[in-house]
């Protein structure tokens, strides 16, 4: 008793000095960092390794604004953030096209003042006017993506050209799945010739039988470093997003991508600025830097997705992420209803369960 | 005959307790070993390397949020400890009758799954108003650290001899002065075990810290969790390699200093 | 004698008053999104509906309670298995050397537990350490596929909570009287029979207040389930964390919330009745 009393002290007197006198820098540090306020502070919320440092250094010496890369993990955390602040707090948001739907039906986004943008003309026109803004007033497309099919030849006996070949029995335990829900459900309906954005509630059911016999080939599920399994040998076969292709075959050359002949799937993400962002000014002027042609190529050749930045498309060192023609082919997943929302749900808790 | 037996009892006890402690050290070693290894992948071993530790002490961002964690922990605990305690006391003295709920109540925090915690903070500070950030973060911590000390406290209390207090009442001591002068001094032991208990917990929380921080802040578990999701890199074994190296060293300082002052 | 005790009773108000805005309340409003309506795209509907409720019985979310309840208690009783004796062979160490593996146990603490985690991939993974170490001891021919299954969430879950366990059985067998076991033996018992009879029943409270504390978690680590389970099992814990997250449907999750925490209190109510023991004990 004595003993575990006096371990306790030592390691806290310890901690507690190192972490007092630590923390006195903090507080000073956080304290100087709230009261800047709006003047030259720019807060920037996406997921972690969205841009490189080149790129976050280069705007804060050019303009002075010192910028805050703040993190989410997932769409549904942002938004659910965005809500709670009210629009406030964050002054810059990438994210995926369809919660930006989300976004801007809650009006939480303002219109853009294009007038500050002067690059604006650089974006693709293939990746304007979606679903998610119709008339280009919110958003600023940064990357777009299509998951597919990368398999290792050497561990795969036969040549995988579609999603249906991922029920194949010879690919026991060994398929490595990106984790989002309305992807793999939209996968397994393209399988049959259904749209990925079904809404008919019987289709979904049947989709989700199907996909329940998918459970014995998969390995794992999971949305962050997918990749790894590939080239760590865990899996012979991943379905990745953009970002990880790119990354697997950067890394093994001898891997095989497969465009699935079903059709695609194809996702955008963009920049918006919330409604009540403490500097608007700020965000405007960090959408024209990424916009400008050398910055898009950096941010693409970094973060592996397709360049949605015309006037980048020349600059890119991994050719590869030039708009492919077939962008354009695939579908878009979007919201849905409430029900269908709730059957993809519940197809996507059975497949889980049935992979142990 | 019996002597010979238990001789040999306590040397299979020996065995077990080293295993299980290997079993427990077992993947801290392989993290402190593959910081020191040149690739930047776990499944190959390219020789030593320091590069690691090199790129941590560039990276600014892990350092704040080491900062910012030391400084929460720090904050919910002394709130921790102060309600804590003083609530112990209380609940063990006024026999309230509602004392066994609430106390209950009180020790949820550590009982009930993180996400849920963290969810129903996020829903609830919003609905308060309150700014996210290390005021938020602050008052969850605190919530689940309380019940830590909470209980260490009352276990303390329950095994004390009530006449010391009731003999410096008896002479006249105000109930203030007892508290600091004779209850705070025996339970003390109790607040600083329970406190060092909730700092690690504090420290390593990731679940409900990624639902109530800030725009602006990051603690250490949080960028770690991240930075796990976005490509493993060694340089997050390095920074685990000198938070453990800077524990070893703060406690053989101890030792030694314990040790001179008994000679 | 009065008056002390209404001094003493503000004693507690910091306590409770804490207790009902930070824990109380949130708990309370849980409760009440569980009875709201999902709202389409993102948010809640204040309409009231025990539809979230009636959906749990849906078989595919019982199936995962009933997974989770199945992994929670073979953890439980791993952990049972190797911390128990554990935590008794400590008790009888010398005063110094329960000392050191006091300390020797705490230590880990201060590793990030995810990192921890992590270090079990190195470890587990298919070109991993043990794989390598097996395959040139010449004892598998290829290399075996240890991650992402039911075992490895398993091995995960044991790694996290065992400390706790170590710990409580620690301090109920520490405090015990060890000549009651020694009186036992001289009245004739066999060494087997008087650790049943007697140690066995005195560190009870400490064995128990230990299942509960690797129990309940076993159910929300969801994130054990993600990194050593490949998502492929499903806790209570990842239902919630996916339904908040991804399915962005709040009242469901609050409703599973309001079951695990009613099936926590249960436990715990029930872990009282039996011990009669108002705290829980050994919690470090």
């Amino acid at each position: 008793m004595k003993g575990k009393k006096r371990i306790g002290m030592l390691l806290l007197a310890g901690l507690v000095s190192a972490g007092l006198l630590s923390g006195c820098g903090g507080q000073t540090d956080s304290g100087k960092s709230e009261s800047g306020g709006s003047s030259g502070e720019l807060v920037l919320y996406t997921w972690e390794g969205m841009f490189p440092q080149e790129v976050l250094d280069g705007f804060e010496e050019e303009t002075g604004i010192e910028l805050i890369y703040s993190n989410f993990d997932t769409d549904e955390t942002m938004l659910e953030k965005l809500a709670q602040a009210e629009g406030k707090d964050y002054d810059l948001v990438i994210a995926d096209d369809y919660i930006i739907e989300s976004v801007v039906e809650e009006g939480l986004a303002q219109k853009l003042d294009k007038s500050k943008i002067e690059n604006f003309d650089n974006i693709n026109p293939l990746y304007q006017g979606q679903f998610y803004d119709e008339e280009d007033a919110y958003t600023v497309p940064y990357g777009a993506g299509i998951p597919l099919i990368v398999y290792d030849p050497e561990a795969v006996d036969f040549e995988i050209k579609g999603y249906k070949d991922l029920w194949d029995e010879s690919l026991k335990d060994s398929i490595a799945l990106t984790a989002n829900y309305r992807v793999i459900n939209g996968i397994t309906l393209l399988s049959m010739e259904k749209s990925m954005n079904e809404e008919d509630v019987a289709v979904i059911e049947e989709a989700g039988e199907k996909l329940k016999a998918l459970a014995p080939n998969v390995r794992m599920i999971q949305d962050d470093n997918t990749q790894n399994a590939l080239l760590n040998g865990e899996a012979s076969v991943a379905f990745l997003y953009t970002s990880q292709v790119t990354q697997v075959l950067s890394e093994n050359p001898d891997l095989k991508i497969v465009y699935p002949e079903e059709g695609l799937g194809f996702g955008i993400m963009a920049g918006f600025i919330p409604s009540q962002a403490p500097n608007s000014d700020a965000a405007h002027e960090f959408l024209d830097y990424i916009l400008q042609p050398e910055t898009g190529a950096k941010c693409f050749d970094f973060t592996g997705y397709y360049s949605t930045n015309q006037a980048a498309d020349e600059l890119l060192e991994n050719p590869d992420l030039a708009v492919p023609e077939s962008v354009t082919e695939g579908e878009i997943i979007q919201n849905v209803s409430v029900e269908a929302d709730a059957a993809y749900n519940k197809n996507w808790t059975e497949f889980k369960a049935a992979c142990d | 005959m019996r002597k010979k037996k238990t001789r040999r009892k306590i040397k299979f006890s020996e065995i077990y307790l080293w295993l299980v402690l290997l079993f427990i050290y077992l993947p801290i070693g392989f993290v402190v070993l593959y910081s020191f290894n040149e690739s930047k992948s776990t499944a190959v071993w390219n020789g030593f390397s320091l590069r690691w530790y090199q790129t941590l002490f560039q990276d600014s961002s892990i350092l704040e949020a080491l900062k910012n964690s030391l400084l929460l922990g720090v904050l919910s605990c002394l709130a921790a400890a102060a309600i804590g305690t003083v609530g112990a006391v209380g609940l063990v003295k006024a026999k309230a009758k509602a004392g066994g709920v609430m106390e209950y109540i009180s020790t949820l925090p550590i009982m009930i799954p993180e996400i849920i915690l963290g969810m129903v903070f996020m829903a609830f500070f919003s609905v308060l108003h309150l700014p996210f950030g290390m005021v938020t973060l602050v008052i969850a911590h605190t919530a689940f650290c309380i019940p830590y000390i909470l209980m260490m406290v009352r276990a303390r209390l329950a095994g004390m001899d009530p006449a010391l207090e009731e003999a410096a009442m008896d002479l006249g001591a105000a109930p203030m002065r007892v508290f600091f002068d004779i209850t705070l001094p025996l339970v003390m032991p109790a607040v600083l075990s329970g406190s060092l208990l909730a700092f690690a917990m504090s420290l390593d929380d990731v679940v409900i810290s990624i639902f109530v921080n800030g725009p602006r802040l990051n603690t250490l578990p949080v960028k770690v969790y991240t930075q796990m999701k976005f490509g493993v890199t060694p340089e997050i074994n390095a920074l685990c390699t000198i938070m453990l190296a800077i524990t070893l060293l703060v406690l053989v300082a101890y030792r030694l200093a314990v040790y001179k002052k008994a000679d | 004698m009065k008056k002390k005790k209404n001094l003493w009773s503000f004693a507690v108000l910091p306590l409770y008053l804490f207790t009902l805005v930070f824990v109380v309340g949130p708990l309370v409003y849980m409760a009440a999104i569980s009875f709201a309506t999902n709202k389409e795209g993102y948010g809640v509907l204040w309409r009231f509906t025990t539809e979230n409720y009636r959906k749990i019985l849906d078989p595919v979310y019982l199936e995962t309670f009933q997974q989770s309840l199945k992994l929670a208690f073979s953890s439980t009783l791993s952990i049972m298995l190797l911390g128990y004796p554990f935590g008794y062979f400590m008790a009888k160490l010398s005063d110094r050397r329960k000392k050191r593996m006091m300390l020797l146990l705490v230590i880990p603490f201060w590793v990030n537990s995810l990192i921890r985690l992590y270090g079990w991939i190195i470890i587990l993974q298919t070109k991993g350490a043990l794989n390598g170490f097996l395959l040139k001891l010449g004892l598998i021919e290829k290399p075996l596929k240890m991650l992402y299954s039911y075992p490895a969430v398993l091995l995960g879950m044991i790694y996290t909570l065992l400390p706790f366990m170590i710990l409580s059985v620690y301090s109920s067998a520490e405090k015990m009287d060890w000549s009651l076991v020694e009186a036992a033996m001289d009245l004739g018992a066999t060494p087997a029979q008087a650790f049943f009879s007697v140690t066995l029943k005195m560190t009870l409270p400490g064995l128990l207040s230990g299942m509960i504390l690797t129990f309940i978690p076993s159910m929300g680590l969801f994130f054990i389930a993600d990194i050593l389970g490949g998502n492929k099992i499903v806790l209570v814990g990842s239902l919630i964390q996916d339904q908040m997250s991804r399915g962005s449907n709040w009242p469901f999750a609050a409703a599973l919330a309001v079951i695990l925490t009613f099936l926590t209190t249960l436990i715990i109510y029930l872990y009282r009745k039996i011990t009669h023991v108002s705290e829980l004990e050994g919690l470090y």
